[in-house]
């Protein structure tokens, strides 16, 4: 039975294909559209309609008090974050100062990419005199959406926006829909963006298992949501509320919406805190991750002061990639005995790739810095001895390595006799 | 060991016909004598830095048609110009294209071709032309393989986007807003190769062409389309309909074409009573080798993947003894792009002796200069044996095509009737954008796109009833003045251009544990005969057994094996007329034309040993059947002096294998897009009953061509059978598995029947 269906489908289908009969072609300037008819049923639900030059828009607002506590903190220490940076006096691409116009935002949306994704809801949240305001435009419907995009006021003063994952997906989706009205809204503001997703990597890597807000809650922010709504049901509700026009289920969403907000503040100042105090309450991969990260930002004062805590609190197998980095950073420094002996420490306790690494940067300082060859040859020899064992490496990249090492061995030998 | 003589190709032509084991096999030699170029003069407004770096290049004039494509271009008409290989054809749209970034800087243009391959070709040939006219024009390709890091670039910056159709569909399109600036000032859209946009894959890329001029529309431009084909029956009409614009044709190339010989090849016969005759591929092998040792740069053309492996397995016995040499390789779809460009480099450089191909390198690949060229059995239509031809003796020096045919009475045709194939004007290759299944997963992607009015039309169709059909499918939603795209699919993801089946089957080789890897993919279709369990796979001439394929994954778990058999399987069909838009009525019979539903249930695979090609073993294969939905056209009719069931199976059987093998003769398609299937009890009249059907959803409009022209095919079928100097059917004429008595009797028999019938 279901088969015939398809296939009746098919014929049916066919004949409502028609032929395109010459029509002259009008060029479209805007039209404000219709409201929707449902706009009283979403006001019930605790939406307010906001109406502008471009049509229709919902809005829904919350203010809360600087002492409101979003799990494990206050909203308010935003402020002592800030502070912090403000004191810190170290550049970081995460640091924030009081300059700033500070907006975490968030959207929601009816898919995942592509031109046919609409934002159903933008949501903000603003630091004011008196406390935090939340602030959630909805999409009335699609031909309402240059008033929503309007009323976003992302067109207006350059702010710091601060989202999580928002650089590869919120952001570029607010700049494709405004480009599909790009005639009829004024040009779109490069803000300055601070994406937590990749804060919280950068922090919880080998910690975390996945970075998913909801986890960095659970795990670190002391948040338990309660009747959250998943995330991938989002668009679902969102067209069911078009179609239906209630908005009961749809107002879920909103305070889905409204935690990941809440979530992105008090995130932004644990990992402020984790970023400038070196807690030793902490994990000690969370401080290697910290100590690695002001490394590769050139700023070794820093990578020291965070690598020399875990090495100095931790033992064992939770200091070898402390140590690891802090022998990198000395070396680079020119302490190459420090380097050494922490190159040293370091092995036992690293994974293979990082211990053959570890021997090739020892084998070079025994040889070149510390002129102790023999040193240098037994780390040579230990390194190829990994690296012959190893099933990391495909056939042709261990060939290349063998070759390199025994090279190496060559010309120590030889230094050694002469 | 024989010393290897390096002779030209007049000479081992020169040897074969003192050699009296070769030269009787050889049915017809044609020689085709050059022809000399026509010139026209540089255009006046031509830029001086083209003209500059024209002439650095040593041309100082313009082929005709170069210039008339130029002056077309300039008058803002779209064009199509048929050009031969190695013609020049892709100044026809470099000149134009330059000239017009040169005029204004913020022009753009998109340069389509039809794989991924001859766009990375393409690409270097621009650039060494942009390169000496010293300006600052940026082209790029884009495709699967651009790194993230410049994609960006390409978007904002690129004057000159080259792609192919599958990028511009789920890649360009659907994402349409991070290419404003091409868009806004999109002047040229380039289509090369436009002869191979034909049935599904070319009524697939119509769409793909109608959902780019609806997004060039949104933002304000509107391209001119330049199209280069090679020779085919309708090229203005294909260009017209797969860019729904009106062109103008340009069919008269100006370029030189340098002499070619044609050699017509027919194996021995080894089996008199049978008419067995020799395997093709053994006597392509042996051509082949003779031609390597004579020095002679060769590509061999084999019509299947495995067919390709099969040869390059044999012919990988000249170099056995050679360590690392790689002077003989095979060339095919499946193989990934990095294994595909290092054998377009060998090629050029001239340390690829002999390549051997699917039909993947009959498109403009730029591999230099081949001397041979040697096609196993006929491609299945005219332009494409053309086109391989082509490959020989590219740079107008001479050149030798060697036709070897096959068993099948197509192949047969064509080696006694040499002028078929030299003389004849070539098919018509067709489209259906009105596939129904087609436009409605267009329809869903231009959606998702932009979205429709209430007023709006796709293309040249009306699609009002259709968008309010997708909004009941809940994929839609109605506003006010518009239909919007509100699901969370992306329907460009749920359409392949390439083939009937949507998704691939991955083949992973787990020869080794712990380092598995993907050594190719296949079209669904294909994978039900191919990569079955127990298959033997063969890759790079090396044969890998099908140890699981997980149908619902779309995996096939392959390992290395040493075997002296390949596998070979057969599908079982069922077909149900759903309804009748056409009919014609005989005293005896029917004639019939509609909606078909279609059931494919793959059945058993048979072990084959390789040289003798005896059949040592079989199996069942375990892979749910395929329904599909599509248009045939049937012939029923009442049995004849009451045939036993057995003998009427046979001798339909016999008729369809016959018919079937003609019908690429009369239209243009590949042999797989279109299939003969026979029915002795049909299920909607119980007659008697051969179906012609195309094998792709939603049908194409090629069996309802053979609705029309059935009784040529006919008549051209029992000719044919009559002739076939075998004794009781052989697979030149009513294929190899018939054990009929008297089966070529039967078999005219019943056609004559069929033929007298319909007139």
């Amino acid at each position: 039975m279901i088969e015939m269906s398809y296939e009746n489908k098919i014929l049916q289908l066919k004949k409502m294909l028609g032929s395109k009969k010459e029509k002259v072609v009008e060029k479209p300037t805007f039209v404000k559209p219709p409201k929707p008819s449902y706009l009283e049923n979403w006001v019930k639900c605790g939406l307010n309609v906001i109406e502008n030059d471009f049509g229709v828009v919902f809005k829904r607002e919350v203010m809360y008090s600087n002492d409101y506590k979003h799990g494990l903190y206050e909203l308010g220490s935003l402020y002592d974050a800030i502070d912090k940076w403000e004191n810190h006096r170290i550049s970081h691409p995460f640091s924030l100062s009081f300059d700033d116009d500070i907006l975490f935002f968030d959207t929601e949306t009816t898919g995942l990419k592509g031109v046919g994704t609409h934002i159903f809801l933008i949501g903000v949240l603003e630091a004011k005199t008196d406390g935090f305001l939340l602030t959630q435009y909805v999409l009335a419907d699609p031909s309402n959406e240059a008033a929503f995009l309007f009323e976003s006021k992302f067109w207006q003063t350059q702010k710091t926006i601060i989202t999580y994952n928002g650089k590869s997906f919120d952001w570029p989706q607010v700049e494709t829909r405004w480009t599909l009205h790009r005639n009829t809204l004024p040009k779109l503001t490069n803000h300055k963006q601070i994406d937590l997703l990749h804060s919280s990597k950068r922090i919880w890597k080998n910690n975390l298992e996945k970075m998913k807000l909801t986890t960095v809650e659970e795990e670190k922010l002391g948040f338990h949501r309660k009747g959250d709504i998943p995330g991938f049901l989002a668009p679902i509700i969102y067209a069911d509320a078009l179609k239906s026009g209630q908005a009961d289920t749809l107002i879920k969403v909103l305070y889905h919406n409204e935690w990941d907000l809440l979530s992105l503040v008090t995130l932004y100042i644990h990992s402020t805190n984790l970023l400038i105090e070196t807690r030793v309450e902490e994990a000690a991969t969370t401080l290697t991750n910290v100590g690695k990260w002001y490394g590769d930002l050139k700023h070794k004062g820093e990578s020291e002061r965070f690598l020399s805590k875990v090495t100095e609190h931790f033992e064992g197998p939770e200091t070898g990639l402390a140590y690891y980095y802090l022998a990198i950073e000395q070396k680079r420094n020119g302490q190459f005995v420090e380097a050494a002996i922490h190159f040293e420490y370091a092995i036992p306790h690293l994974d293979i790739k990082k211990q053959i690494k570890a021997y090739e940067q020892l084998a070079i300082v025994y040889e070149h810095q510390l002129k102790t060859f023999e040193k240098a040859i037994r780390c040579a020899l230990d390194g190829l001895k990994l690296i012959e064992n190893a099933t990391c490496f495909n056939a042709s990249q261990k060939i290349k390595l063998i070759e390199q090492w025994e090279k190496r061995i060559q010309r120590l030998e030889n230094k050694i006799i002469s | 060991m024989q010393l290897n003589k390096k002779k030209s190709v007049d000479e081992l032509v020169q040897s074969w016909k003192n050699d009296s084991d070769i030269k009787k096999n050889i049915l017809h030699i044609e020689t085709i004598e050059e022809k000399p170029a026509h010139f026209a003069s540089f255009p006046e407004k031509l830029h001086p830095s083209i003209k500059r770096a024209l002439i650095e290049r040593g041309i100082s004039q313009l082929y005709t048609h170069q210039r008339d494509a130029f002056d077309y271009a300039s008058e803002g008409q779209s064009f199509t110009a048929v050009t031969p290989t190695a013609s020049g054809k892709s100044l026809c749209y470099h000149l134009p294209v330059l000239q017009q970034i040169l005029q204004d800087s913020s022009s753009r243009a998109i340069y389509l071709f039809p794989t991924k391959a001859l766009a990375q070709d393409q690409k270097t040939d621009l650039n060494n032309l942009i390169e000496s006219m010293d300006e600052e024009i940026l082209s790029y390709t884009y495709d699967g393989d651009t790194s993230p890091a410049i994609r960006q670039k390409i978007r904002k910056a690129g004057h000159i986007v080259m792609t192919n159709p599958d990028m511009l569909h789920s890649g360009i399109l659907p994402h349409h807003t991070k290419w404003v600036s091409l868009f806004e000032n999109l002047k040229y859209i380039v289509i090369d190769e436009l002869h191979t946009y034909k049935g599904v894959f070319g009524s697939h890329v119509a769409h793909v062409i109608r959902r780019l001029k609806r997004i060039c529309e949104f933002y304000g431009s509107k391209p001119i389309f330049i199209c280069t084909s090679a020779t085919i029956k309708n090229p203005k009409e294909l260009a017209e309909k797969l860019t729904n614009t009106t062109h103008e044709l340009i069919s008269n190339s100006g370029a030189p074409v340098g002499k070619k010989t044609f050699l017509f090849y027919n194996p021995p016969i080894v089996h008199p009573t049978f008419g067995v005759r020799r395997s093709s591929v053994l006597e392509v092998r042996d051509l082949a080798t003779e031609l390597y040792k004579a020095g002679i740069q060769t590509i061999v053309f084999a019509k299947s993947r495995v067919r390709v492996e099969m040869l390059v397995t044999y012919l990988k016995e000249l170099t056995k003894k050679k360590i690392q040499d790689e002077s003989i390789r095979g060339y095919r779809g499946g193989y990934l792009p990095t294994e595909r460009r290092a054998i377009e480099k060998g090629l050029r450089d001239g340390s690829i002796q002999i390549v051997v191909s699917t039909n993947a390198l009959e498109l403009g690949v730029d591999i230099g200069q081949l001397q041979a060229c040697i096609m196993t059995g006929y491609p299945g239509n005219i332009a494409s044996a053309w086109q391989q031809a082509g490959r020989a003796g590219r740079r107008q020096d001479s050149a030798l095509i060697i036709y070897v045919a096959g068993a099948t009475a197509l192949d047969q045709y064509v080696v006694n009737h040499p002028k078929y194939l030299l003389g004849s004007s070539p098919e018509e290759a067709l489209i259906n954008p009105e596939n129904i299944l087609i436009l409605m997963e267009h329809l869903k992607c231009a959606s998702f796109e932009l979205p429709f009015s209430m007023t709006d039309v796709y293309g040249e169709f009306e699609v009002q009833e259709l968008l309010a059909f997708l909004e009941e499918e809940g994929v839609l939603l109605k506003t006010s003045s518009n239909w919007h795209w509100m699901s969370d699919r992306f329907p460009a993801h749920e359409i392949s251009l390439r083939s009937s089946a949507q998704e691939n089957v991955v083949i992973i080789d787990w020869s080794i544990q712990g380092s598995t890897k993907v050594i190719g993919e296949m079209d669904t279709y294909s994978a039900m005969t191919l990569l079955h369990e127990e298959a033997i796979y063969l890759h790079q001439g090396i044969q890998y057994q099908v140890e699981k394929l997980d149908w619902e994954e779309k995996k096939a778990f392959v390992r290395e094996v040493d075997v002296d058999y390949f596998t070979d399987a057969n599908l079982a069909v069922e077909l149900k007329v759903l309804s009748e838009d056409k009919s014609k009525p005989y005293p005896s019979a029917q004639l019939g034309y509609g909606d078909v539903s279609l059931l494919a249930i793959p059945t058993i695979f048979k072990k084959i040993r390789f040289n003798t090609h005896e059949n040592i073993g079989s199996g069942k294969i375990h892979i749910p059947p395929l329904e599909m939905h599509t248009n045939s056209t049937w012939l029923s009719f009442e049995n004849l002096e009451n045939w036993s069931e057995d003998v009427l199976t046979d001798a339909l059987t016999g008729a369809a294998y016959a018919i079937g093998s003609f019908v690429p003769l009369f239209i243009q398609c590949d042999r797989k897009d279109l299939s003969v299937v026979p029915q002795v009890k049909a299920i909607h009249n119980e007659k008697p009953t051969l179906f012609i059907y195309d094998s792709y959803p939603g049908g194409i409009g090629l069996s309802e061509k053979v609705y029309d022209i059935l009784d040529s095919i006919i008549e051209e079928s029992i000719q044919h059978v009559d002739i076939c100097p075998c004794e009781n059917g052989c697979p030149s004429c009513i294929g190899v598995e018939n054990n009929l008595q008297n089966g070529k009797e039967k078999v005219t028999k019943l056609l004559s029947f069929l033929l007298n019938e319909m007139k």
